[in-house]
């Protein structure tokens, strides 16, 4: 940047920062919204963040096409939730969810696959979903059959979703909660009293009023020990349900049968293996049901309703309809996952409250308030001037990183957490030092006898070197950091390297400008002013020493 | 400092005066192995700390649930008492602990549990609103003041996994590093003052047995930046000072390096300052206000490490340097050079006849250490330094002058 020798154009450099800081303003202020605001985390405006890892049968490493598509599956029962400023973000092979501010509670279950039961189907309780609806075209009227032959062994894995999800307790108290969330809970309240009733009258009155094209309040949120009154997947037919007689955790494997033309199989079908208990429940089920119907319910509504035309006792079940490969595949993976294409543990779950958030802004920005006066009295009793220029850098520097700051919480989603302060708050010693490694080549130039003036350009040339590498190495941790670490070390990672590269452009921009300023300044480079005084009388002395030293050499 | 390059300068000097003005004269390097043995104790102390003690895991290693709330409820401060029995009531079985972090307004309750379930976590807090009512942000009770969070066990794996293979990526660029930008045994002393440090905080965390979280570890990775970043400074002085060396006399690559050593050591205390005052500031804030969380963890591991950090590019990276160096003949037959000029230039001050030429051989330099002389030899060597072979005035001139062993390589 600077010419070799170390002599530059103070205000042409000057010129270039102001010119960097008004461009970057000018885009803060003029494009996007405008808003002043960085993006902040949930741990510093209150909400809730749920992170999903996940979890394949094989232990490989999930398929980023898997993981776009659960992310996808997610957004949108995130978007249902109907906060404002929801997100998904995938990070690795881990999901990500942050609902900002109150009433994320949820988005806790969003991660889980859904809930998969069975019920049985009340015979005579069901009718088309439309009027005009051709009833043959209703799902799942299949046949079972014994297992078919040649069948891979149950991996073991049993779908995941661990937590019953029927106790949603925000019912309770929606007296701070938005008038939307109060509205959801009160859905959800009367379809439980209408669609869950154990009169069989009020069963029939739901299932004439049931609409199967309107958003469905109870999704997910039906009670297994009650009757249900839903429609099916397809949205051709409404049923009557029974309570839940076997839960989907019991599904041990299930997988898309090609058509068997030796069985006399036209089409796809869905195979199932159920856990040793549930082969028992499915067995004692089928044997008591000839000729019933089974309804398998996923999150409240009916994927397929086949009607059991034997006992089944081998802990096997098949369901047939009018599958292709596609949607055969596609419903075993929702047997088997419930409907993400992968399975999900909940790695961390996080909701913080929007007085705690407000706490730790509080404490964030007090300690860096702090941080920097400490660092600023510091550098005025030590280097006097040269403090004050060190002070207005680190101005300089903090209003390029805030504008930074704004530009990526726009352009690239990224938000400031708690680690991403911590991050800022160190980077305040790490970009001090740079000054200081400068100051101090200057001392040592004047130390040996040269004045304030020609020791600028010396000091910056060998500094320079000394900033540029020790720089290079907090930015080389820093990248390390933010590329492999997981979780809130990515903020951490990635606000201190972005001070690193801010701090070099501050440091040649703008505090060696300064300094080639201020020591072309009568006033300022005074030993006085500058607090170089002691170092000054050495090289002075220094200079004596030499030339007394040359002279007995000569002497002698 | 009296020195023979300042004759006149004989007023006293203070220590501070010393760092300032960075004529040091500390006798770093000539004291290596006092500091070795200090730094070995040390080590040991912390290795075997961690290995009868182990570490305090937080729970994002050990998985667990945590739940925050404001200390203060509609009818005034909540007590830990309450808190216990109102968790009794909610799920039938106790808390493993609950404190009270943080001060003034931030007051907070902090339940720590095994890992609950999420239907287990709406119940308690269900629970210790109904019995508490914390105040929420607005001064009214509200269940979403309380804060929770849930991580399970295989999470603080998976981080520690990662940030060993950050850690593990990291030692080799930086080794990489190191290898191009400065000599090979610069690098491997900058390592062995790395490993120092990690060892170290390691040990500390182990003995005061603060709690271990992922923001720890980050933390942990971060300072080795900062320790590396010092010992750069400092071996970029030293690469400086001896630039050139083996064909000088004036001074030995130990006293080279030690001056070096002196000459940043004002800098090397300014940037831990400088870079421990805001982490202080962290501290303060962080345990003092919230109690305990990201910001206190992460400002204790920084504070531990980075005053781990300077000592050892302080005290140990650059003895460490010395002692490979010297494993090379040229720079001991240097030293030796080094060690007769001296006589020869001490003979002839005293206005004695000069002995004939000896050729010194390495071993005797190695036994010539008159506890006089050396003294005299640190002083010089840590005169601040004229820059080596910069001006002809600043060699002695004429042939009696000019050391004999000069030419000879």
């Amino acid at each position: 940047m600077a010419s070799p020798d170390g002599h530059i154009s103070p205000r042409r450099y000057l010129s270039i920062f102001a010119l960097i800081v008004a461009a970057l303003y000018s885009l803060v202020f003029f494009t996007g919204d405008g808003s002043l605001a960085p993006k902040l985390g949930i741990d510093l405006q209150g909400g809730t963040r749920v992170t999903l890892t996940a979890r394949t049968t094989d232990g490989q490493p999930p398929s980023n096409e898997q993981l776009t598509q659960a992310r996808n599956i997610i957004e949108t029962r995130v978007n249902g939730m109907g906060v404002q400023g929801s997100e998904v973000t995938q990070d690795g092979s881990n999901l990500v969810i942050t609902v900002p501010g109150e009433g994320g509670e949820e988005a806790k279950q969003l991660g889980q696959t859904a809930q998969l039961n069975f019920r049985k189907v009340v015979p005579n309780m069901t009718m088309p979903a439309n009027p005009g609806a051709q009833p043959g075209q209703a799902p799942g009227p299949g046949q079972q059959q014994p297992p078919a032959p040649g069948q891979p062994a149950p991996s073991g894995q049993g779908p995941a979703g661990t937590a019953p999800q029927d106790a949603r307790t925000q019912q309770d108290d929606s007296g701070d909660q938005s008038r939307e969330d109060a509205q959801r809970q009160q859905a959800i309240a009367q379809a439980k009293q209408t669609r869950q009733s154990t009169d069989p009258a009020t069963q029939m009155q739901a299932l004439t009023q049931l609409d199967c094209n309107a958003e469905d309040p109870l999704r997910g949120n039906d009670d297994p020990s009650l009757p249900l009154v839903t429609c099916g997947q397809d949205k051709q037919e409404k049923f009557v349900l029974e309570p839940v007689f076997l839960e989907g955790r019991e599904i041990a494997n299930a997988s898309a049968q090609p058509p068997n033309q030796q069985s006399g199989q036209s089409g796809w079908s869905v195979n199932l293996e159920f856990k040793s208990g549930g082969a028992s429940t499915w067995a004692d089920f089928t044997s008591a049901n000839v000729n019933q119907r089974a309804a398998f319910v996923l999150d409240s509504q009916v994927v397929s309703a086949p009607n059991i035309n034997e006992p089944l006792l081998g802990g096997n079940a098949n369901i047939t309809g009018q599958f292709n490969q596609q949607s055969a595949t596609q419903l075993a993976d929702v047997l088997k996952y419930g409907s993400l294409p992968l399975a999900f543990d909940q790695s961390e779950a996080e909701t913080v409250s929007a007085s705690l958030g407000l706490a730790s802004m509080e404490a964030g920005l007090i300690a860096g308030g702090i941080g920097l006066l400490l660092v600023a009295v510091y550098c005025l009793f030590y280097y006097r001037m040269l403090g004050i220029l060190t002070i207005l850098s680190l101005i300089l520097s903090g209003a390029i990183v805030y504008g930074v700051l704004i530009l990526l919480g726009r352009w690239i989603g990224f938000t400031l957490d708690l680690a991403g302060i911590a991050g800022f708050i160190i980077a305040i010693g790490i970009t001090a030092d740079s000054f200081i490694i400068f100051f101090e080549r200057l001392k040592d130039e004047i130390r040996e006898g040269r004045t304030f003036r020609s020791s600028v350009p010396r000091a910056w040339v060998r500094s320079r070197r000394t900033i540029l590498s020790a720089d290079a190495v907090s930015f080389l941790a820093a990248a390390v950091l933010y590329v492999l670490a997981v979780g809130q070390v990515k903020g951490f990672a990635f606000t201190l390297g972005m001070s690193t590269v801010l701090d070099l452009i501050v440091v040649f921009l703008v505090t060696h400008p300064l300094v080639v300023l201020a020591s072309k300044n009568k006033f300022l480079s005074k030993p006085s002013v500058t607090g170089l005084g002691a170092v000054q009388r050495m090289g002075a002395e220094q200079r004596a020493a030499r030339k007394r030293s040359a002279s007995t050499a000569k002497e002698a | 400092m009296t020195t023979p390059e300042t004759p006149g300068a004989t007023e006293p000097t203070s220590v501070w005066q010393r760092l300032h003005t960075g004529t040091g004269a500390f006798d770093i390097v000539g004291n290596r192995k006092r500091f070795y043995a200090m730094f070995a104790l040390l080590i040991a102390v912390c290795a075997g700390t961690m290995g009868i003690k182990g570490f305090n895991f937080g729970i994002d290693f050990v998985g667990g649930t945590k739940i925050q709330m404001p200390a203060v409820g509609a009818q005034g401060p909540i007590t830990t008492d309450q808190v216990e029995d109102a968790y009794q009531d909610a799920l039938g079985r106790g808390p493993e602990t609950v404190q009270l972090v943080g001060a003034g307004d931030s007051e907070t309750i902090q339940i720590r549990t095994e890992s609950l379930n999420t239907q287990d976590v709406n119940v308690l807090k269900e629970g210790l609103f109904d019995s508490l009512q914390p105040v929420g942000a607005n001064g009214q009770p509200t269940p979403q003041a309380i804060s929770d969070s849930a991580v399970s066990g295989t999470w603080g794996g998976e981080i520690t996994q990662q940030a060993v293979l950050a850690l593990v990526v990291f030692l080799v660029l930086v080794t990489v590093f190191l290898a191009f930008y400065f000599e090979r045994w610069m690098a491997v002393a900058a390592l062995v003052a790395l490993l120092h440090d990690i060892v170290v905080t390691m040990g500390v965390y182990a003995i005061l047995g603060f709690e271990v979280t992922p923001a720890t570890v980050i933390g942990l990775l971060t300072i080795l930046g900062f320790s590396l970043y010092d010992t750069v400074v400092v071996f970029d002085k030293v690469k400086e000072n001896t630039r050139g060396i083996l064909g000088l006399t004036r001074r030995t690559y130990s006293e080279a390096a030690n001056l070096a050593v002196n000459q940043t050591l004002m800098r090397s205390i300014n940037t831990s300052i400088v870079a421990l005052l805001p982490v202080l500031g962290l501290l303060v804030v962080g345990s003092g206000l919230l109690g305990v969380g990201v910001l206190r963890d992460l400002a204790l591991v920084q504070l531990t490490g980075m005053l781990a950090g300077v000592v050892s590019s302080v005290l140990l990276a650059t003895p460490l340097l010395v002692d490979f160096k010297m494993r090379d003949p040229k720079y001991r037959a240097q030293e030796a050079k080094v060690q007769q000029r001296r006589r020869r230039r001490a003979a002839q001050e005293a206005g004695e006849e000069l002995p004939e030429e000896e050729e010194i051989s390495v071993r005797d330099a190695s036994k010539d250490t008159v506890s006089a002389r050396r003294e005299r030899e640190m002083a010089a060597a840590s005169s601040p330094a004229a820059r080596t072979g910069k001006g002809p005035e600043s060699r002695p001139q004429g042939k009696s002058g000019r050391p004999t062993g000069k030419k000879r390589r």
